[in-house]
């Protein structure tokens, strides 16, 4: 409180930020990289989980039950609940962010699969498509809006949770609120930990927007008419 | 060529079968029209032709050969299939729609565009379209794509459901003339299935009339069926104007020579003119040039003029082509002043007149 008056009196050294640049830009780098591997390993369990649940319709309750109580545990309390087992750890950051990535992953992929015209399925199938071939020409594709819809909400989702996984592995943005708490609130750093992830989720988040418009001319067009 | 003999379907959990032990007879080359009120098993007996509904009794086979001896999506890339609801597919453009049981069998990329250019002009699509998507076209485009699509690897039969189903009745009008001038020149083997009975008596070489359950009711030439309803459910679909309706199954073209008519050269004098009305039993006359149609004139309104070309004319209302039906031309005959219907032929050359006369000779003969 003390440090906060400080500061408030003697105006906030917002020069920090400039001379620590560099430890800024690596930060950013690290908690792009926790972000992107549990998108990654949150998508590729996702596809298998979707796949199946369409498959073997049976699946989709208890898989859509389960990640949809993982989801609802809060945050801090699964790392702790991890860390037992994995320690305080990269893994068990990565664990608990890839759990937390799954429930949207599957919902918004098996609607986007569900969401594939019966119409146009029948006609593929009509046609001579194999069940494989049906699959990664025609319902893929089709469900791909519905599914980076999906990728973006869970990847905003996990820029800022890996912001609370600093409190485990000290890496990315988080750690500088961390820093920042622990020296009597020094603003630029809450700043740059709470503001980074932020324009981090806001980018990531148009960065996939652009892909999807790139991946799918035709919803594009259609939305345009 | 298609041979269905007792096929059967029940669905699971059902206790009526949908289609019950339905033998038919698809000749090759034909167009055999499956028509009946909703529910009663048209579409699934046109599936189990191409397997996407398994046959739980009977036997089909497609020249000669069980369709369940065959695996599913060989025998599917040798049947043309268009459903209703067209079902083009959104993510690829309309040449990629177009060219997709020919990339399934391979072939190779510029047999497949040559197939693909071929079939936009066949099906009267511009070729500027090849590149759109198919929410960038009309419902009546739609439909046309998804019949090239159906006919791009040449298959020798075709299933069609309710193809023409989702256009308006102009647009629809059009695309069955297109298909019979299609089936003209490629002789395929069609099962075509509709709920709309005209639509069935215009296209169907052959109609099979079918009840709640597959039952078959009538299975005959269109002629046949509007002759002889073979039972009282047959009689009811039908409808009424039965007469009527046997009269759009024969053209004017099948009306034979119609003669000159009520007709004389611009170069006939007009005494000659007068002899010719009163022939026909007419107060007007047509006035030709050569094999032109000038128009017709009162014959009263000829005096004073040395030949029948000197007069004012009036145009003709009503003009048939060869092609129309008989039925058209009992309309064209109510709605001229004259109470014929002049009949022009290629480049509009006249070819005749269709009087009552004429019409009620045919009727009863
Ligand atoms: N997958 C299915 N499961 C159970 N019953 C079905 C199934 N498909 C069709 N049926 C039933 O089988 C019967 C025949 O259906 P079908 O679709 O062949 O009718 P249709 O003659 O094509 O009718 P419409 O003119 O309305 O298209 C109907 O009673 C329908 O409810
Ligand atoms: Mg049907």
């Amino acid at each position: 409180m003390t440090g906060l008056l400080a500061q408030a009196s003697g105006g906030i050294r917002w020069s920090w930020i400039t001379a620590n640049l560099d430890d800024i830009w690596e930060a950013t780098v690290e908690h792009l990289w926790l972000t992107g591997i549990a998108m990654v390993v949150g998508f590729a369990i996702a596809m298998v989980l979707s796949v199946a649940a369409i498959r073997y319709r049976r699946l989709y309750g208890p898989i859509t039950a389960t990640a949809g109580v993982i989801f609802t545990i809060p945050s801090f309390a699964l790392f702790f609940v991890l860390a037992p087992f994995t320690g305080l750890t990269v893994l068990t950051a990565e664990i608990g962010l890839v759990l937390y990535t799954l429930l949207v992953l599957v919902r918004n992929t098996v609607a986007g699969l569900d969401g594939v015209p019966e119409d146009v399925k029948e006609a593929a199938r009509g046609m001579g498509y194999t069940r494989n071939r049906l699959f990664l020409e025609i319902e893929l594709p089709l469900a791909i809006p519905v599914i980076i819809a999906g990728l973006r909400i869970a990847t905003v989702t996990t820029v800022g949770l890996v912001t609370i996984t600093a409190l485990i592995t000290f890496g990315g943005l988080g750690r500088f609120i961390i820093d920042g708490l622990q020296q009597n609130l020094f603003v630029p750093k809450l700043v740059v930990g709470a503001l980074g992830p932020t324009l981090l989720a806001l980018a990531l988040d148009g960065l996939l927007l652009l892909l999807q418009r790139a991946i799918t001319p035709w919803s594009r067009r259609a939305a345009a008419l | 060529m298609i041979e269905l003999d007792r096929a059967t379907k029940v669905f699971p959990g059902t206790a009526a079968p949908a289609v019950d032990a339905l033998t038919l007879d698809v000749p090759a080359g034909e167009i055999v029209v499956l028509v009946g009120p909703s529910g009663c098993g048209k579409t699934t007996t046109l599936k189990m032709i191409n397997r996407i509904v398994e046959p739980t009794g009977g036997t089909i086979r497609v020249d000669g050969v069980d369709v369940r001896r065959q695996e599913p999506h060989v025998l599917r890339r040798n049947i043309g299939y268009v459903i209703q609801q067209v079902g083009l597919f959104p993510h690829r453009t309309i040449a990629r729609n177009i060219a997709t049981v020919p990339r399934l069998l391979g072939w190779d990329a510029d047999r497949t565009t040559a197939r693909v250019d071929e079939l936009m002009v066949t099906m009267g699509l511009d070729p500027d379209m090849g590149a759109r998507y198919p929410s960038e076209l009309s419902g009546g485009q739609r439909q046309r794509v998804g019949v090239a699509r159906a006919l791009a690897a040449d298959p020798p039969v075709l299933l069609m459901d309710e193809p023409f189903g989702a256009v308006d009745p102009i647009v629809r009008g059009r695309l069955q003339g297109e298909l019979l001038d299609l089936q003209a020149r490629l002789r395929k083997t069609i099962v075509f299935v509709t709920h709309d009975i005209d639509e069935a008596l215009r296209l169907g070489d052959r109609i099979a009339i079918l009840n709640v359950g597959g039952r078959l009711e009538q299975y005959a030439t269109p002629e046949e069926i509007l002759r002889e309803p073979a039972t009282p459910f047959v009689e009811e679909f039908l409808g009424g104007e039965r007469g009527l309706r046997r009269l759009a199954l024969r053209t004017v073209g099948d009306l034979g020579d119609l003669g000159i008519g009520n007709c004389v050269q611009a170069d006939a004098t007009v005494e000659e003119a007068k002899r010719r009305a009163a022939e026909s039993g007419e107060r007007w006359i047509g006035i030709l040039d050569g094999d032109r149609l000038r128009g017709w004139a009162w014959v009263s309104d000829l005096d004073g003029s040395r030949h029948a070309g000197d007069v004012d004319t009036t145009l003709f209302r009503v003009a048939l082509s060869v092609d129309a039906t008989l039925r058209e031309a009992i309309d064209g005959l109510v709605r001229s002043r004259v109470g014929v219907a002049v009949v022009l032929g290629e480049d509009q050359r006249y070819e005749g007149m269709v009087t009552l006369d004429r019409l009620a000779q045919a009727i009863v003969s």
